[in-house]
């Protein structure tokens, strides 16, 4: 299996900007109004110093008061009015983008070629696309727009301190100093810590899972007392990395709350030489002083979710990797001459490892019944997917009417070759849309009788909430190859799973689907092999033997023995 | 499960929540602590400016100043120490109490066995052990920030009534003012929310269910139905996603800026009196000082509240899982020595020192009486003339052993996998291991790690390993279904031979349409529409009975 790219710091920026560029008006709006909240922010402080002013004056005009109180009033409610559209249009830009990220990821996996979506790892896939793409989504709707307001908020509260008094407003900022120094301390390890913590939330759900799922067999093998210590030793490792974590924000929470105060006191300090050497007012310095707490509340906010967005940074640079995986890029062959399939010295050998076919040649005749035999690991099913143009070999050839199947355009290849295998997956989907075809519904309905599909009545019916059985599923797979109508049909152990009931009816169905067909089947049990044309016996890599069951039962070598083993004399 | 949790009280969540608070108590009582002790430092930072600005500087004294300005830092610590030790002792009370839920749900679900699936989805199970079990923990800060807060309001209300006893009673007034208008907004974010988080389940699980089609797309088409079909659903969500924008950015907005607003009223009020003669500008300065610090109790009250909704909503679905009834586990005691196992709506007998076969055409059926015969599910079966249904569960269950072909692996090293309940004895696994022909797995390594439901086991694998586990458990009676449907036929045919020499002495009844298994077995019950047919070799029923001649040689594939 090989895992799937990551993508690059630079990649990861670029697909950011063109997310951001992608809503231009929405982040633009986004700013405006979060600049107007913080700017009504800044007017409560500044008219309650007017008011301080009036009411020391003596003067007690209450009518003054009211109005500049009235002022207070209309800034908070300003602030209230302007931080909640801000939010709100910020959440629905998150949002925007949140579909974009996961709909480009469906566009991008989709789009993979076959011999990648065999390797992919499944869970990494389907963890892209749930948990990565629901972290990212939170933070692009729910934290970016608070921690955005946070930035703007700064933004200005230090520019006020700046206007009022440069010298003072760089005391302030070195006085923030330190925290710049914990919080660059507590994300180098941060990262980590927190992965091993969500690692350690998937263990305990592996465990519950487990047991849950494999109830029966605990009872059966009274595993108790087993599952239980197994769960109990997943929780103990949940709770030693969330005190772990614990112990990092121990040291991070306290140094910012103290590195709050430093520049509160070191403001205090130098603004207290100044005021007594008659450069500042003492309103001003208040002022300062009241601008600098506020600084507390957006510094906290940003703090708190900076994690959270290193991590989702994280999950987006796994998401935007699907964008690495390389791209078909076949050659554009001309349609084969004619349905003959041909296999000369093809070798394969999985990525980094050892070859698994050696120099495999055969000729696949047009309408032959072609079995497949061998033990297990002997290299049948590898030749199936060489013969499918799932995989392509690193030498030799697999041709049909003289094109490499592995070039051929998906739209191309399935009415040429379809491998059937056991796995039928069957999408939550109706039926009509679980046969992937364009066909009326009159054909649809003929593909249905003609495997003996007799339950599928209504071409609607959701087969995610009435999923069909085995049996079931292994029709269906058989109506999709009969509506893709390739000429040759690979079966890769395609009724092996079945019990014998039901594999006599699915029987009867391939029978239907392989009427003049071309059809290689791959089997570990030889029944298929009687009734097959010719057999080819596979051991490590190479066909050893090929002939009619006859034939080769006469010729009494590896295929006799086999046939007599299994009929256990 | 007695030492770590004791019995819960799970007779509805409320009474759960309180029933674990006690198990907390003490951390409860510190985190009540830190949390008020906290909260009061926030409210001393201003009193600590104000003294600086009136004595430092408008005294002109440096030196006093100098004093304040350190007063100012240390206090910063204090906060930060107080804040940090509030911080610890919630995230321990989280923690334990998650925990504790997640060891309580894991316990109830080895307990409840074959029931289990019955009464509840796997999926469901973990979802509440995973999500539930921390939404339970969180419930629990209103015992420290909550507290706090409380506490916070009422040192600034006698600060307040210290200046102004009318102002404190705008103050008092003022905050459960605030916390009940944003009150009805969290409620509707509750339910926008719900349906979001629903939508987004659905939505993901259309997404797996795409990819994991992947293999199927490719080969015979229609991506761009799916792709189509996710985009219409994505958009559904991103609509569902603005109506909760809707609900959260007001709640937002308003659990901090409302009390902006208030303070604004308070402002007005203080200012007027202030110029009235009523107050100072010192006091002024100080109320407004004062009241502002209420933001933080303020969100905290409505972030507890919240939490405690969410919680109590979290501990039923824990509650409902717990309460579900487990079998009761005891019983009479089965037959002292090795004896019959019957089934009398079949007809189907294991005697002992017997190795039996079923065949069938239908597997359901085969499958139905083994089911019978090992108690899962309602019977009628005898053993040794007791019932089944009244052996006590832990003498039935080491002595019949039932090996499903689908039973479930669990994770672990290889030897341990095949060990099962019992400590790995090196000699009987590589015994087991041999009989069941599974050498290969892990190239032979016993420690070779097997990940869960044997995913990096190929199917043969698999099987082989489950029969090696049946085989070392070395039960009395042991009930497999096709234990062999997914070897080739040399190792089938090995399995077949050692099968019989590991049972040998050992009653064992094996559902299976192999012929080389049926061959071996000394007796063949052949099944026909759930009664036994015919009994008697294979040999024998394959020369009397054309059913089942039928039924095998399909299956050897010789012309029927």
């Amino acid at each position: 299996m090989s895992v799937l790219p990551v993508a690059g710091r630079a990649q990861v920026r670029r697909a950011a900007w063109s997310l951001v560029r992608a809503d231009r008006r929405s982040a633009a709006g986004t700013i405006g109004l979060n600049a107007l909240a913080a700017v009504a922010g800044l007017g409560g402080p500044w008219l309650l110093g007017r008011i301080i002013d009036t009411v020391t004056g003596g003067t007690g005009e209450t009518g003054r008061i009211d109005l500049l109180a009235a002022g207070v009033l209309a800034c908070a409610a300003a602030q209230v009015l302007f931080a909640r559209h801000g939010v709100r249009l910020g959440h629905r830009m998150g949002e925007r983008a949140a579909a974009r990220i996961r709909e480009g990821l469906l566009d991008r996996a989709l789009a993979m070629p076959a011999a990648v979506v065999e390797r992919v790892p499944p869970g990494d896939l389907a963890a892209r696309g749930t948990t990565d793409v629901d972290t990212v989504a939170t933070a692009l709707r729910d934290i970016l727009p608070e921690i955005f307001m946070g930035v703007v908020q700064i933004a200005f509260l230090v520019a006020a301190v700046m206007l009022i008094d440069p010298l003072l407003g760089l005391v302030a900022l070195l006085g923030f100093g330190g925290i710049g120094v914990v919080t660059r301390w507590y994300l180098r390890r941060a990262r980590d810590a927190y992965l091993s913590e969500g690692a350690a939330d998937s263990a305990v759900a592996e465990e519950i899972g487990a047991t849950t799922a494999g109830a029966r067999t605990v009872e059966a093998l009274c595993l108790q007392e087993r599952r239980l210590a197994a769960g109990r030793a997943a929780i103990a490792v949940n709770r030693a990395s969330r005190l772990r974590t614990l112990a990092l924000r121990t040291r991070f929470f306290p140094g910012v709350e103290f590195s709050y105060s430093v520049p509160v006191a070191a403001v205090l300090l130098v603004g207290g030489m100044r005021y007594f050497h008659g450069e500042i007012t003492l309103g001003a310095l208040g002022a300062i002083l009241l601008y600098l707490r506020q600084l507390v509340g957006p510094l906290d906010t940003i703090l708190i979710w900076i994690e959270q967005v290193q991590r989702s940074a994280a999950a987006f640079a796994r998401i935007e990797g699907l964008a690495a995986v390389p791209a078909p890029g076949r050659p554009c062959p001309a349609p084969p001459r004619d349905d003959r399939i041909e296999v000369r010295g093809a070798r394969y050998a999985y990525p980094g490892g050892p070859d698994v076919l050696h120099g495999i040649d055969l000729t696949v005749r047009p309408g032959e019944r072609l079995a497949l035999v061998g033990l297990s690991g002997a290299g049948k099913s590898t030749l199936g997917r060489l013969l499918a143009g799932i995989d392509r070999p690193h030498a030799g050839t697999v041709t049909v009417g003289g094109v490499p199947v592995g070039d051929l355009p998906p739209e191309t290849l399935r009415r040429q070759v379809v491998l059937v295998t056991q796995e039928h997956h069957v999408f939550r989907e109706t039926l009509r849309e679980n046969l992937m075809s364009p066909a009326p519904d009159g054909e649809l309905r003929k593909a249905l009788a003609t495997v003996g599909a007799d339950w599928a009545g209504d071409l609607d019916a959701d087969l995610g909430e009435h999923p069909p059985d085995g049996g079931q599923a292994q029709q269906l797979a058989l109506a999709r190859v009969l509506l893709a109508d390739p000429h040759t049909v690979i079966l890769d152990e395609a009724t092996a799973l079945l019990d014998p009931s039901t594999a006599r009816t699915a029987e009867r169905a391939l029978g239907a689907v392989l009427t003049d067909r071309t059809v290689i089947a791959i089997a570990h049990r030889l029944q298929t092999a009687h009734d097959a044309d010719r057999v080819a016996v596979m051991d490590a890599g190479r066909i050893v033997e090929i002939g009619a069951h006859d034939d080769l039962l006469r010729r009494d070598g590896p295929y006799a023995a086999l046939w007599r083993t299994w009929h256990g004399s | 499960m007695a030492g770590v949790a004791g019995v819960a009280d799970v007779r509805g969540p409320v009474v759960f929540l309180r029933w674990l608070a006690a198990r907390q108590k003490r951390l409860i009582a510190t985190a009540g602590f830190f949390g008020s002790a906290w909260m009061a430092g926030l409210t001393v930072m201003p009193h600590l400016l104000s003294q600086a600005i009136d004595r430092g500087l408008a005294a002109h004294r440096p030196g006093t100043l100098a004093w304040w300005a350190g007063a100012v830092l240390g206090l910063g610590a204090a906060s930060a120490g107080l804040g940090i030790m509030r911080h610890r002792s919630m995230t321990k009370i989280r923690l334990q109490v998650a925990l504790r839920v997640a060891d309580l749900i894991i316990a109830h679900a080895t307990r409840l066995g074959a029931a289990l699936p019955r009464s509840v989805a796997a999926g469901e199970v973990v979802t509440i052990g995973i999500g539930d079990v921390w939404r339970v923990g969180r419930a629990f800060m209103a015992v420290g920030p909550g507290v706090g807060s409380l506490c916070g309001y009422a040192v600034v209300a006698v600060l307040v009534w210290r200046i102004s006893p009318m102002l404190a009673a705008v103050v008092l007034a003022g905050v459960p003012t605030v916390i009940l208008a944003v009150t009805p907004l969290l409620r509707r974010l509750q339910a926008t929310g719900q349906r979001y988080r629903e939508r987004q389940g659905d939505l993901a699980s259309r997404l797996v269910d795409t990819l994991a089609g992947l293999r199927v797309l490719s080969g015979l088409g229609g991506k761009q139905a799916h792709a189509d079909r996710f985009r219409r659903e994505s958009a559904g969500l991103r609509d569902e996603g603005y109506r909760v924008a809707e609900a959260t950015s007001w709640l937002g907005a308003l659990t901090r800026g409302l009390p902006g607003v208030f303070l604004a009223v308070v402002t007005w009020l203080a200012a007027r009196s202030a110029a009235a003669g009523g107050i100072t500008v010192g006091e002024l300065v100080a109320v407004y000082a004062y009241t502002a610090i209420l933001t933080v109790p303020v969100f905290l009250l409505v972030e507890s509240g919240a939490e405690m909704m969410r919680g109590v909503v979290a501990a039923r679905r824990v509650t409902a899982f717990l309460g579900l009834p487990a079998p009761d586990p005891s019983g009479v005691s089965g037959p002292p020595a090795a004896a019959t196992l019957h089934d009398p709506e079949s007809g189907v007998s294991v005697p002992p020192r017997t190795l039996a076969a079923l065949a069938t055409a239908r597997t359901a059926d085969a499958r139905a009486v083994l089911d019978r015969l090992s108690r899962f599910g309602a019977t009628d079966a005898t053993w040794g003339g007791i019932r089944v249904d009244a052996v006590a569960a832990d003498d039935l269950r080491p002595r019949v052993l039932m090996a499903d072909d689908d039973a479930a692996v669990f994770a672990g090293a290889l030897r341990e996998v095949i060990a099962g309940r019992a400590d790995a004895d090196e000699p009987a696994v590589r015994r087991a291991v041999w009989a069941a022909a599974a050498g290969d797995v892990g190239a032979g390594d016993l420690s070779a790690g097997v990940e869960r439901d044997g995913r990096n086991l190929s199917g043969g694998q698999r099987q082989r390993v489950r029969l090696a586990r049946a085989l070392y458990a070395d039960p009395e009676v042991l009930l497999a279904t096709e234990p062999t449907s997914a070897v080739d036929a040399h190792t089938e045919a090995a399995i077949a031979q050692r099968l019989a020499q590991a049972r040998a002495g050992r009653a064992t009844l094996v559902a299976t349409s192999s012929p080389v298994l049926l061959d071996r077995a000394d007796v063949v019950h052949y099944l026909v529409d759930g009664r036994v047919a015919a009994s008697g070799t294979h040999r024998r029923l394959l020369a009397d009975e054309p059913g089942y001649r039928d039924l095998v040689t399909r299956t050897a594939g010789e012309p029927a």
